[in-house]
């Protein structure tokens, strides 16, 4: 049985660690389903569930206190759905040491550099994202989380789930 | 967060400030009634001849001004009012608190724009040198909203002077175009500026480039305007800078039903990957409607077409093929910038 844990990052160039980039919708727990498929009942591999909370403007909400709640709501919202997604995982035979999630809540410009700066920290050797599929124009306006992971991904592999 | 500014004080008397309408407008113009108000909050409640008072300084309201967004033209913003600066004696425009959130619509693209007074405010003071934006101060009245003092610029749109220019396309490319693009650049930069500071612009559109007639020089104008962006934080000003461009190539916009009906055999030539991104009915392939326009600057056009593989996701990447298309066009039409 693998003893390995979250807190030793010197092991993670050589132990199966994938880096899971999820928000609330149901193309993410189609994502979490289909990792459930493919790596449950493993007893060597680690998945961190992650997402990213752009820290919203000041310039979105009439007061500070408007814009703090939408922050606490936010988060309790990923909260839930980070639950959800780990019970997902549970069920298929990973362990509570296996899986990992983390909220974070930071000012970026880009939501795929933050999944890849995170990445760099953690050392996951497999970045998982999902694809929801946007229209050309969509793309050209709102850009894409999936395709700047594509573009900027180096010595790790990147797992795109439609 | 901005800095925060003098307090108000207490509100001079009704006759200290009839004095001062007199002395700038002369005593025939002295209303016999007005209020006077310190708390714009219910900005419904200032009307004209009113007197605004902002920390020490008082403002004689005169017209609103209008909106020209999404067809809208003419609704009156009554939050943005002409003013008397009743100290100076110029005219500026007051910007009141409105808070507005709102989804519009770009093709089929929903985006969600909210209206910040924070947000002007603090790019007010971040362009306070900048020539190629207007300029003002900020202030917060009696109830602390957010009041954008703003120097009236005397000039016509941008967008309006351009279309005036030649005969027909051909003589406006050969002849005005090099120095149109000149400008354009100018602009970018000035939006590569906001975006270097962490800016957006909120609400780039041609109608929003006034040509100061004064200083003869290019300003943009309105920033209050924000959006909820994607992974791409500056995609909507990018995509209204390229509307802009492909406006200014064609000399106006070319609208596919005007081809239909008058220049069938090019209408015949199009397909749905020339036309805009954005807006369906307008063509961003242009060399195919002129085909005197160079390559290189047909190029950063089809960035902004149905058919674009690739996108500009910085000022940077468009200022590059910017600055090629121009020593082409320079080559081509032997006008240099």
């Amino acid at each position: 049985m693998n003893t390995q844990t979250f807190g030793d990052l010197s092991r993670r160039d050589v132990e199966r660690h994938l880096l899971v980039a999820v928000d609330e919708s149901e193309n993410s727990r189609r994502t979490v389903l289909y990792l459930a498929d493919f790596f449950g009942g493993l007893a060597d591999v680690f998945i961190t569930l992650l997402t990213i909370i752009p820290e919203p403007s000041e310039d979105f909400f009439p007061t500070e206190a408007a814009r703090v709640k939408w922050l606490h709501d936010r988060r309790a919202v990923m909260e839930q759905a980070m639950a959800d997604y780990r019970d997902i995982l549970f069920a298929v035979g990973l362990r509570e040491g296996q899986v990992e999630s983390r909220i974070i809540i930071r000012p970026c410009t880009s939501i795929g550099a933050a999944i890849l700066e995170e990445q760099e920290k953690l050392r996951c050797c497999i970045v998982v994202v999902g694809r929801r599929g946007i229209s050309h124009s969509e793309e050209f306006v709102f850009g894409s989380t999936s395709n700047h992971i594509l573009h900027h991904a180096r010595n790790y592999a990147v797992l795109v789930v439609e | 967060m901005v800095s925060p500014r003098t307090p108000p004080t207490t509100p001079p008397a009704a006759a200290t400030i009839r004095d001062a309408i007199a002395r700038h407008a002369g005593a025939d113009k002295v209303p016999t009634r007005f209020k006077i108000i310190a708390d714009t909050s219910d900005f419904f409640r200032v009307d004209y001849n009113d007197v605004v008072v902002l920390g020490e300084r008082t403002f004689w309201i005169k017209g609103y001004e209008k909106e020209g967004r999404f067809g809208l033209d003419d609704e009156p913003k009554y939050w943005v009012r002409r003013a008397v600066d009743l100290t100076s004696g110029a005219t500026t425009i007051l910007k009141l608190v409105f808070h507005e959130r709102f989804e519009t619509r770009i093709g089929e693209v929903v985006i969600t724009c909210f209206r910040s007074p924070k947000k002007e405010a603090r790019i007010l003071d971040l362009v306070a040198a900048h020539p190629n934006f207007m300029h003002g101060s900020w202030t917060q009245d009696a109830a602390g909203n957010i009041v954008r003092i703003l120097e009236y610029i005397s000039g016509l749109r941008y967008d309006e002077i351009i279309t005036t220019y030649g005969a027909d396309h051909e003589e406006y490319f050969h002849r005005f175009f090099p120095g149109v693009l000149t400008d354009y650049i100018e602009l970018v930069q000035a939006i590569k500026f906001l975006h270097d500071h962490g800016e957006k612009h909120g609400d780039i559109r041609r109608d929003h480039i006034l040509r100061d007639s004064e200083r003869q020089v290019n300003r943009w104008i309105d920033f209050d305007y924000t959006y909820q962006h994607g992974e791409s934080m500056f995609g909507f000003d990018l995509q209204g800078l390229g509307n802009i461009l492909i406006f200014l190539v064609g000399r106006g916009d070319v609208l596919v039903p005007d081809l239909y009906r008058d220049q069938r055999q090019v209408f015949d030539t199009l397909w749905g990957e020339d036309l805009n991104i954005s807006y369906k009915n307008r063509v961003a392939n242009l060399k195919k409607v002129f085909p005197y326009i160079p390559d290189s600057l047909n190029r950063v056009l089809l960035h902004f077409s149905r058919g674009a593989e690739l996108y500009y996701e910085t000022t940077d990447q468009m200022l590059d093929d910017l600055a090629t298309a121009q020593a082409a066009l320079a080559l081509h039409t032997g006008r240099g910038a």
